[in-house]
């Protein structure tokens, strides 16, 4: 009986300490439950010149950390282990005394007692500080904008290799961010890829990379900006608008003018007329009058006094002959018919008129010294007419066909007619060849000449 | 016969096990992708140059220890793990507190990287005074002043041996 009682006391007991071990309840009473000292940690390294920070803090909010303490052993430079100090629920340590290769036991104590510890790395747990000065710069020349941000980074001696990320988006739209990752501190937005005439917010942070590993660093401070409005498919700038209607008035002018001058003066430089000779006469020539009759009839120059040239007389006697026998004007047709030759009111017919017969006949007697072929040449043309009598007071005055006598040769010629003062001098080596001489008068010249050409016209 | 046999059985294979551990080296290398090196080590040895670059008043004549040890050919991690354990000497020295943080980042950092065993590190390290022995009685007669001046050339001069074999090892495993 005594053993037996013995062996079912011991039982109890074991029972019992068996399922207090085990957290066994009855009766819905439950036991207290051992608190969660879980933690995180994070380092940020060259913080304040070659001193290190590390920071831990339980996950649980809750944890009673009033008696706990955070020690971290390994991984020190001749030191065993360092103890973190408290600021509210934060534990930290600012120390140099990192070694930075390989891993160390950081662990929650109350007093003397391990509650929990972990093994991490200070160089995977690195994060960065966060970028400063982040500012927005629009170029307008190439329609874009370009970010450019700052960061203490770039001035340290171990992490030095970062990769940021730079979040923007329209502040209208408050979760729509658009993220771009690059390893510089300067990015460009094109302006096309932004809505125009828009507010914009842009932030940046950071992240180690390469050997130092980590967390994102916290945001940098915010920066606003607007994109400029969008230019309208017909504005123009004024200045170009101004040269454009300027330029514009202009062209009108110009055509104004070429149509209003280019009959008078712009085409006759550009397309000058050839002369015609035809029309040419015809100005230089008067119209002849209507009823004007052309015969080579003998008999129609009846009223004609012709008197027959032997040779060169004294001017006095040809002026007094003259008076004499051309009481009556004669016609002004008659001038025009000799190419520009006039006939004076005293030209005598008999000087004048020379039929082709007539001349035929008198030819070797009429012509100078020279062959009587040549002589044969009519000198006058058919044009005269009975109303020779009528002489051309404007027409130019023109010898032609000075029919000398056999004894006048190389004489000078002297003109019967009062008003003609010239003095005819003949070759006698030109061979028939009649020579239209200016009878030099204050009418017209006889001579037609390339320049009164382009006079007429 | 029997006799020969007998010796040849029980005496070279001790004498084996014996000879096997000196001809084998007594390091792990564990950095030899040379992230550590070149993140951390490196860095201590330049700013360790920056601050002793207006002292280059020193002799050109090599000093004994490095007559004994040298980064020969398969040797490296034993010459590193020498030096790196010279370097303490010099912690003792009354030296300014950001040029011993950097002394200790190289010879800690470069034992933490060999992993060499225990046999290794127990072995003892000649003092600095054994390092050149013709000179003790020099150094007896030399000023303080003068001391100082003469580890200084020679721990300049441990910290670019140091540099040198690092950069071999390194450049050795890049090859391969």
């Amino acid at each position: 009986m005594t053993i037996l009682g013995t062996a079912l006391g011991i039982v109890f007991c074991l029972l019992r300490a068996v399922s207090g071990e085990s957290g066994y309840a009855q009766n819905g009473d439950l036991e207290d439950a051992e608190p969660d000292y879980s933690f995180s940690c994070y380092s940020q390294l060259e913080v304040s010149g070659s001193q290190h920070l590390l920071r831990c803090a339980f996950e649980d909010p809750d944890v009673n950390s009033t008696h706990l303490r955070f020690e971290i052993c390994e991984g020190l430079l001749d030191i065993k282990c360092l103890n973190f100090s408290k600021l509210q629920e934060i534990y930290f340590i600012k120390t140099n005394k990192f070694l930075l290769i390989g891993d160390s036991k950081i662990c929650v104590k109350l007093g003397q007692r391990i509650l929990t510890c972990r093994k991490m790395n200070i160089v995977h747990i690195v994060k960065p500080e966060a970028p400063f000065d982040i500012r927005v710069i629009y170029r307008e020349e190439a329609n874009d904008f370009v970010v450019t941000f700052n960061t203490s980074h770039l001035q340290k001696k171990y992490v030095k290799n970062l990769i940021h990320d730079v979040a923007y988006h329209q502040e209208k739209h408050e979760d729509d961010w658009m993220h771009v990752n690059l390893s510089s501190t300067t990015l460009t937005l094109l302006q096309r890829k932004l809505q125009p005439d828009a507010m914009y917010e842009i932030k940046v942070r950071s992240i180690p990379t390469g050997y130092y590993k980590g967390f994102w660093s916290e945001w940098s401070p915010s920066f606003h900006f607007r994109t400029p409005e969008p230019k309208g498919p017909g504005k123009m700038e004024p200045v170009l608008l101004i040269v454009s209607i300027l330029s514009f008035f202009s062209v009108a002018v110009m055509v104004i003018l070429a149509c209003v001058l280019w009959k008078k003066r712009i085409k006759p430089i550009i397309w000058p007329s050839l002369p015609d000779h035809k029309k040419t006469l015809e100005q230089l020539c008067k119209k002849p009058k209507k009823n004007l009759t052309v015969s080579f009839n003998p008999e129609s120059f009846l009223d004609c006094q012709i008197h027959k040239v032997d040779g060169i007389q004294a001017r006095d006697e040809v002026e007094g002959f003259l008076q004499d026998t051309f009481p009556a004007p004669l016609e002004e047709s008659e001038n025009q018919r000799f190419g520009g030759s006039v006939q004076g009111p005293n030209w005598p017919s008999k000087h004048a008129v020379i039929t082709p017969k007539t001349f035929r006949r008198d030819a070797p007697l009429r012509c100078l010294a020279g062959n009587g072929s040549v002589c044969g040449t009519p000198v006058l043309p058919s044009s005269r007419s009975p109303d020779c009598r009528e002489g051309g007071k404007n027409g130019p005055h023109v010898y032609q066909g000075l029919l000398l006598g056999p004894g006048t040769t190389n004489a000078t010629l002297h003109p019967p007619f009062p008003f003609q003062s010239e003095i005819l001098t003949l070759n006698p080596a030109a061979q028939g060849q009649l020579l239209l001489t200016p009878l030099g008068s204050n009418q017209e010249e006889a001579y037609v000449t390339m320049s009164s050409f382009y006079q007429n016209q | 016969m029997v006799h020969v046999s007998f010796r040849y059985i029980f005496g070279i294979p001790p004498l084996i096990l014996v000879l096997l551990p000196v001809a084998s080296s007594d390091c792990e290398f564990e950095g030899k992708s040379g992230e550590e090196y070149q993140n951390v080590i490196m860095v201590s040895l330049n700013d360790l140059d920056r601050l002793r670059e207006n002292d280059s008043n020193c002799l050109n004549n090599e000093p004994n220890f490095f007559k004994k040890h040298s980064c020969d050919d398969d040797k490296e991690a034993t010459f590193l793990n020498t030096a790196a354990r010279k370097l303490k000497q010099f912690l003792r020295m009354n030296i300014h507190e950001e040029f011993k943080t950097h002394l200790q980042i190289v010879s800690q950092g470069t034992l933490q990287l060999l992993n060499c065993t225990k046999k290794v590190k127990e072995k003892k390290q000649p003092s600095l005074g054994e390092v050149q022995p013709t000179k003790n009685l020099e150094e007896k007669k030399s000023s303080k002043g003068q001391r100082k001046q003469d580890e200084m050339c020679f721990l300049m001069l441990l910290l670019e041996k140091i540099k040198t074999c690092w950069n071999k090892i390194l450049s050795g495993t890049k090859e391969h």
